[in-house]
């Protein structure tokens, strides 16, 4: 079902890979094609970002705005939120408020409609969150203005995982609190006196461009979901098999238009049948969409997305080091 | 025979409207199956059940309707769609699932879901709230003090950091830092009357006040403590002997129980927030109902009775100089619906005037000397056009729009967010060469644009500007609570 990239995609993707697998190589020796590994050697130990290097995790207070998670954060001499979004690649900041930062790159990407679009770059000196301090990090521009009209919120910018992938993190949503825990190269806690994190549920997730991979069961079949705190809902794509697609309640269903004549049809219902493991999440709403433009974005084929509603069915604890997900589910009669 | 037939057909009716009466669930409508979306439609719902399911899930109503009178396949905006009746009282209309992708699925935005469905999932937010008491289970630990409120968080000894966030300071978790004593933890802010919204932040988790008994939930079933910076009090003297005395009013819709006195040296008193407007209320001492003795505005309440009234905010005075000879001067305008029959101005010696309590906001009006409308001579802020032109009071403004270039402009309009980019909005005011509007914004975002002499420009003295999804650019403000 999942349509094949055409060949001057391929030819494209081929070219680039070698590109980054060599210059990966020149940088660390350790080339291992497309992969996380690439920007480990560019790490440094994740605690030289504490502003307190004596203690071994943090708790950062999480907003919220409807179903959007924020992140408190001053970004040079910016201070305002940042929405908590997994599902971005890297730190992503509003146009309005950064256009003065000197474009230091500038990027084509293809527009969803097809046409150019150009991303720009630009360094910041430093970032603030909570007991965290981050210099000299490269971010992405993008308009964010009508996440700010539609929910009457400040956007800086959108926070992902790819500045705190060195920590243990647990997401809290019950209590909204983002807890990360300092982990040494194995992925262990280093506190003395931090207990391991305890899970009810666990699995080992594939991760990519910062963005956490998780596989769930719907209608006897297992998908891939990108884990994205930034999705308002779930979703399920609509070239999915036709077992998962027939367990969907459709509540609703809407026609989105773009630029032009473009237009793509959302269903929005409830997924009677997800399975984490041996647990069965109840009342995950989802939408069901093409999702193909995203799976050019990822680097990766998947099924669908894994939104606020998943967020909010326990807590959530994610290793890059160990590549694992836990998951602490409440008891069942409250999923 | 005949009747045994004309029988069956009655039961057949009868079980036919039965069925459809309990067949009409909209959520059992759709369904996809086999990459194709289907409708299964009931062919006897009415007009007004059709009208749904067109709205719930998008479909054309002429596409319905077509549907229900021809029963066949049809081609309706170049989709073909497969409509097969399945038995004597349904029909499933169906077509391949649309796998256009959606024009701005981008992994470096947020996946938002269309307001509609959210508001269909009850999760807007309330309305701010009328009327509130304070419960605290403690004394001191919110005290006030002019604009003032001191917050106290007893113990606590052993943390770290403790931070105050609230709706009075948007929420900001690294803004209102607490101060360390003996006793516990201390902060004051400047609140002005209102309902607040608030919680601790003890070392990076969020708190309740723990001596604070008022609580709300919102719509994402977060709890939150509730704060009433008070604006009025209800004093009665006297009644010393009394059990108890309650006030009750239009603002708690007349609740007998809930809002109890305390009992003073020479009477019975109660601190309350209220919000602006007019209320009627009454005391009620030991069951007995009663006006309030020290308040001399009574006004029937239609049922033979009269209710004591009081005016929260300010009032402004509408004037309307000379016009002495008419016979009767109304004011209306959108504080009053437009009511024509209801504020009657009163005669002075040397013209009409009116004063109305008003909330801070932006208000249209005109005035009608005997029968004709007409806008205030003596007040230069106007909006619209023509015979369309109203008069525009700004009560207490919280920003001036100001542009001091094009002083030679023949007219230029402020226009945005606020106005729904009406064009002929408001009409901005040239003095000293500035041009200037004041306008009362509520806290939040606006997006805005000047329109000098009907071209559009950004403001050349706000660096702060986005482009929109059509790919223009408008200036963007913020006001701060």
């Amino acid at each position: 079902m999942f349509k094949q990239p055409n060949l001057l995609f391929r030819l494209t993707a081929i070219i680039a890979a070698v590109l980054l697998c060599f210059s990966s190589f020149t940088r660390s020796n350790k080339a291992s094609g497309i992969s996380d590994d690439l920007k480990k050697t560019d790490r440094m130990s994740a605690r030289k970002n504490l502003t307190n290097p004596a203690i071994d995790s943090i708790t950062i207070p999480l907003k919220r705005a409807g179903r959007l998670f924020l992140i408190e954060a001053i970004i040079d001499d910016e201070a305002g939120n940042l929405i908590f979004d997994t599902g971005a690649t890297g730190l992503v900041l509003n146009k309005s408020y950064f256009r003065n930062h000197t474009v230091v790159d500038q990027q084509s990407s293809n527009g969803i409609t097809g046409s150019v679009e150009k991303v720009e770059n630009i360094n910041i000196e430093q970032i603030k969150v909570s007991d965290l301090l981050f210099k000299n990090i490269s971010a992405n521009l993008a308009n964010l203005g009508h996440i700010e009209n539609r929910r009457g919120i400040k956007v800086l910018g959108l926070f992902g995982f790819d500045l705190i992938r060195d920590y243990e993190i647990i997401i809290n949503s019950k209590n909204n609190q983002l807890t990360l825990h300092c982990i040494d190269k194995k992925g262990n806690r280093t506190g003395l006196i931090s207990k391991n994190f305890n899970a009810s549920y666990s699995q080992k997730i594939e991760t990519l461009n910062n963005i956490v991979f998780i596989k769930g069961n719907i209608g006897g079949k297992t998908l891939r979901f990108c884990f994205d705190t930034g999705a308002e809902t779930n979703a399920v794509s609509n070239l999915a098999n036709k077992h998962v697609l027939n367990t969907i309640a459709i509540n609703r269903k809407t026609d989105l238009h773009g630029a032009g004549s473009a237009k793509s049809e959302v269903l929005f219902g409830v997924m009677n049948d997800f399975t984490l493991g041996n647990t069965r999440l109840n009342n995950m709403e989802t939408i069901v969409t093409n999702l193909e433009h995203l799976n050019e974005a990822y680097g990766m084929h998947i099924d669908g997305m894994l939104g606020y509603n998943f967020v909010t069915k326990g807590i959530l604890c994610i290793n890059f080091k160990k590549k694992l997900l836990g998951v602490s589910f409440p008891k069942t009669s409250e999923l | 025979m005949k009747v045994l037939i004309k029988y069956i057909l009655f039961l057949s009716i009868v079980f036919l409207m039965a069925g459809c009466r309990t067949q009409y669930n909209p959520n059992d409508t759709c369904r996809v199956e086999n990459g194709r979306i289907i409708f299964q439609l009931n062919l006897h719902w009415n007009d007004s059940q059709k009208m749904e399911i067109a709205h719930r899930f998008d479909l054309d109503s002429a596409l319905i309707a077509r549907v229900y009178k021809e029963l066949k396949n049809i081609t309706f905006n170049s989709i073909e769609w497969k409509v097969e009746k399945i038995n004597p009282d349904l029909v499933e209309l169906s077509k391949p699932v649309d796998n256009n992708a959606i024009p701005y699925l981008n992994p470096n935005d947020i996946f938002m879901l269309d307001e509609s469905w959210l508001k269909a999932e009850g999760e807007q937010e309330r309305e701010s709230a009328s009327y509130g008491v304070n419960q605290f289970n403690s004394s001191h630990i919110v005290s006030f003090k002019d604009d003032i409120a001191t917050f106290f968080l007893p113990g606590q000894q052993n943390v770290q950091k403790i931070y105050l966030a609230g709706t009075f300071n948007n929420w900001n978790t690294m803004q209102t830092a607490m101060q360390k004593t003996d006793s516990g933890w201390v902060v004051s802010v400047k609140l002005l009357p209102g309902k607040y919204l608030y919680k601790y932040i003890i070392d990076g988790k969020w708190s309740l006040d723990p001596n604070n008994i008022l609580k709300q939930k919102d719509s994402q079933s977060n709890v939150n403590s509730v704060l009433f910076r008070y604006n009025y009090h209800f004093d009665i003297k006297g009644y010393q002997n009394a059990r108890k005395a309650i006030v009750a009013g239009s603002f708690n819709n007349w609740n007998s129980n809930e809002l109890k006195m305390v009992r003073t040296a020479d009477g019975w008193t109660l601190p309350i927030y209220l919000r602006e407007g007019t209320h009627a209320y009454k005391f009620i001492i030991d069951d007995q109902w009663m006006t309030d003795p020290a308040n001399s505005v009574k006004r029937p309440d239609g049922k033979g009775n009269s209710n004591s009234f009081l005016g929260i905010g300010d009032s402004h005075l509408f004037q309307l100089k000379g016009f002495t000879s008419a016979k009767e001067v109304v004011l209306t305008g959108n504080f009053n619906a437009w009511n024509t029959g209801e504020l009657f101005m009163e005669k002075t010696t040397d013209g009409w005037q009116l004063p109305y309590i008003l909330a801070a906001g932006n208000y249209e009006y005109k005035f009608i000397v005997d029968g004709k409308w007409i806008t205030d001579p003596d007040n230069p802020f106007t909006s619209g056009s023509g015979d369309l032109t109203n008069s525009v009071l700004i009560f207490k403004p919280s920003y001036t729009f100001t542009l001091n270039k094009y002083s030679n402009a023949r007219k230029i309009i402020i226009t945005g967010s606020f106005s729904n980019w009406n064009p002929d909005g408001y009409r901005m005011l040239k003095k000293d060469g500035t041009w200037t509007f004041p306008l009362y914004l509520k806290p939040g975002k606006y997006t805005y644009k000047f329109i000098v002499d009907d071209q559009w420009i950004l403001d050349p003295n706000n660096k702060l500007w986005e482009t929109n999804e059509y790919g223009t650019n408008n200036s963007v403000l913020w006001i701060a609570p």
